[in-house]
């Protein structure tokens, strides 16, 4: 009987049983406390991008309708003036994400048909790599590259061209540098989609007389589709969400719509960083409904482009 | 039909015309990388040093006075050859040359009870007088001026004459000392603190619930909604986690520990948060290839659940774990949007926890973004990112190849 008790009592597994109680209870904490940072962002940036709308702590309080549709960031003095727009960044940041993917997508695609299809096997191994550590290149040094590489060069095209530039930073130099920056996200998606199309498609197109390129362009791609289309989602999200570098090469511009490719621009986020060492109060704060209104235009961007996916999904089906 | 000769030659034609049109769109990528590695190297490369990296980001520039000494030092090292020590005033100065080429004196070392330890600012005077100011190591001495204008010494006569000139003196009335800013170190201290403290609390709390979502939860709604939620961090812009920064965490640390706006405390925070879903993420992929058989062989001989979640399958999840680490120390090195808002982007010295600071890549985007870019700085601390976050992606590729070649 001592012996028993030794090893195993009542007692011990008793304790045994407390002890797996209260560790299960600090992992399930840990869990919802992880899962609540999500609800926390969107409570407190809803309620903190909201108050310069309604909360009288204010000299005047923002309207909502000429801050959605304002085509210039302040009109009047700093502190004084409450007369806030963000509607021409809106715009503006759509515009800048637009151009940047009609250059990401096609390379990107055509990156992924030919690291999963075309490429020997060493020579694939290197492009992946190459890829993998383009995405780890952290958003500033994108930058720090667009301002002293990209932005010369689109000056000198710009004068060539006769158009008047501010230092070559630009709505086209914006774009191109998201454009590098959404390759990576969008490429390895994209190989992975074509990689894994059935083997038998493939092969039924060859058999059929098609030629390889034939195939890999309209059997292999197309079939594709929604893996690659998943990925230009994620690129867009990325794209929008952008801050730093496109702060350093967009010129961040006060007001207006920008349609021409060598005017400066700005963005949501752009215009969430300009200014933010020297500012307080109203100021500082509406960068809080900046950022609620660019939240916004991520989670429609992503509803719209869902939509669409299943459309074209189902077609193909059909 | 029969396909004649040269239909299928002009096919193969047009056929390696459009294999050269993706194998040139393919290359976008490799061309971006390259000159990216090009352009940092070739700006920045020659600013790269142990200079750098241990200098401080102010200028220091200053004349100082010292009281009237008749000492006697000795020094217990030995001295190289363009390093001449003085006796009397108990300092070692020496010929080098500065980050552009020019001859210069530094002053590379100061005795414990060196007259120079106490010297006053010239240049600021208060009611009780002269400004005490710290002189640091390695600033260059321009000139000093001795007893009332007796004995004059200037840099362009080196430092074995300017030490013999020194040790005429009994006093120093002008000494001017400039130390050349443009360092990185409190940024970089800065960036190692930040990585520690965020790990620290972003390490347990999601190896935590990686264990809890992937060993403990049942297979519920509330199972899979806390998933989506965790998943959905991924998709956050860092400019979003910057405001969550500024808007839950600066207050909350504000009121706790007493700081005044943001603090690298708070900034630890933010990232921690957004190193949670990478750290869950690569710790359940560890989870995930440990057989059921371990567990349940584990839990027959007698051993509880805690017991066979620390001591059999945590041990096994170690090098994903791992991964999440060094991925996420990436993230943090690389982080700059985010800790704009939750740090700030003031450039320090002297780091403190409870201070603003900037990590590395706030210090580019402050030296970027005035009127005057700092190309040189910004690409020279570009390389030293760039060079830690391809290392750590690398070993973390290594270890993920290694854990998914586990056989049990």
């Amino acid at each position: 009987m001592a012996m028993i008790s030794k090893y195993v009592t009542k007692e011990s597994i008793r304790r045994k049983n407390l002890q797996d109680k209260i560790v299960k209870n600090i992992f399930f904490s840990s869990t919802i406390l992880s899962a609540s940072f999500i609800i926390l962002i969107v409570i407190f940036i809803l309620v903190k991008g909201i108050a310069p709308f309604v909360s009288s702590k204010y000299i005047s309080n923002v309207n909502l309708f000429d801050f959605l549709t304002g085509i210039k960031w302040l009109d009047g003095a700093t502190g004084i003036s409450t007369d806030y727009g963000v509607g021409f960044l809106i715009i503006n940041t759509i515009i800048v994400v637009l151009i940047s993917l009609l250059i990401s997508i096609p390379v990107s695609i055509l990156t992924g048909l030919f690291i999963a299809k075309i490429a020997p096997k060493r020579v694939r191994e290197i492009f992946r790599t190459v890829v993998e550590l383009l995405a780890s290149i952290p958003s500033i040094i994108y930058g720090v590259f667009g301002l002293g590489v990209i932005a010369p060069v689109i000056m000198n095209i710009a004068e060539v061209l006769g158009f008047q530039s501010s230092g070559g930073l630009s709505l086209i130099t914006t774009s191109i540098v998201l454009g590098m920056m959404t390759i990576p996200t969008i490429t390895v998606i994209s190989e992975n989609s074509i990689r894994s199309v059935d083997k038998i498609l493939e092969e039924g197109s060859l058999a059929l007389g098609a030629s390889p390129t034939q195939t890999q362009l309209k059997v292999l791609i197309p079939a594709a589709k929604s893996g690659i289309f998943a990925g230009i989602i994620l690129g867009i999200g990325r794209a929008l969400g952008e801050a730093t570098a496109v702060s350093m090469v967009s010129g961040n511009r006060f007001s207006g719509l920008v349609f021409n490719p060598f005017d400066t621009t700005s963005t949501l986020t752009s215009r969430m960083l300009l200014g933010i060492k020297e500012t307080t109060g109203i100021d500082y704060d509406i960068r809080f409904s900046v950022g609620l209104v660019l939240m916004l235009v991520i989670i429609l961007a992503n509803i719209i482009l869902k939509v669409i996916m299943k459309k074209v999904g189902n077609l193909d089906d059909n | 039909m029969i396909i004649s000769d040269r239909k299928l030659k002009a096919r193969r034609r047009k056929d390696n015309s459009v294999k050269g049109i993706i194998l040139s769109f393919s290359s976008v990528g490799l061309l971006v990388f390259a000159s990216i590695l090009i352009y940092i190297f070739k700006t920045g490369g020659g600013l790269v040093g142990y200079d750098l990296l241990i200098s401080d980001y102010q200028d220091f520039n200053t004349d100082v006075i010292v009281n009237e000494v008749s000492g006697d030092f000795t020094y217990s090292s030995t001295l190289d050859d363009d390093e001449y020590y003085s006796n009397k005033w108990d300092v070692v100065l020496t010929d080098t040359k500065d980050r552009e080429g020019k001859d210069i004196v530094v002053i590379s070392y100061i005795g414990e009870n060196s007259p120079l330890r106490d010297v006053s600012d010239l240049n600021s005077i208060v009611d009780s007088g002269f400004v005490r100011v710290n002189i640091p190591i390695n600033s260059s001495v321009d000139s000093i001026i001795l007893d009332d204008y007796d004995f004059i010494a200037f840099s362009k006569f080196g430092a074995e004459t300017m030490v013999d000139i020194m040790n005429m003196g009994t006093s120093i009335d002008s000494m001017t000392l400039v130390k050349e800013g443009g360092g990185i170190r409190g940024s970089l201290i800065t960036t190692l603190y930040l990585i520690g403290l965020t790990l620290v609390i972003a390490v347990p709390i999601g190896v935590f619930s990686a264990i809890y979502i992937n060993e403990y939860a049942r297979k519920n709604k509330l199972t899979k909604y806390m998933k989506t939620m965790i998943d959905m961090l991924t998709g956050v812009p860092s400019i979003i986690f910057g405001l969550m920064g500024a808007a839950i965490f600066i207050p909350f640390v504000n009121g706790t520990i007493g700081t005044s706006g943001g603090s690298i405390i708070s900034g630890a925070l933010t990232m921690a948060v957004i190193l949670l879903p990478v750290i869950i993420k690569s710790t359940e992929e560890a989870l995930k290839v440990i057989p059921f058989d371990i567990r349940t062989a584990s839990l027959s001989l007698g051993a509880n659940q805690t017991q066979t979640t620390f001591k059999v399958i945590l041990p096994s999840a170690i090098p994903g774990i791992m991964t999440g680490i060094l991925l996420g120390i990436g993230r943090i090195i690389g982080e700059s949007a985010a800790l704009i808002y939750a740090i700030g982007a003031s450039i320090k010295d002297k780091v403190i926890l409870k201070e603003r600071s900037t990590t590395l890549a706030v210090h580019i985007w402050t030296a970027m973004s005035g009127d005057r870019p700092n190309f040189e700085l910004a690409s020279a601390i570009s390389i030293i990112i760039l060079g830690a976050v391809i290392i750590l992606n690398i070993i973390a590729k290594i270890l993920v190849k290694r854990v998914s070649k586990v056989s049990y």
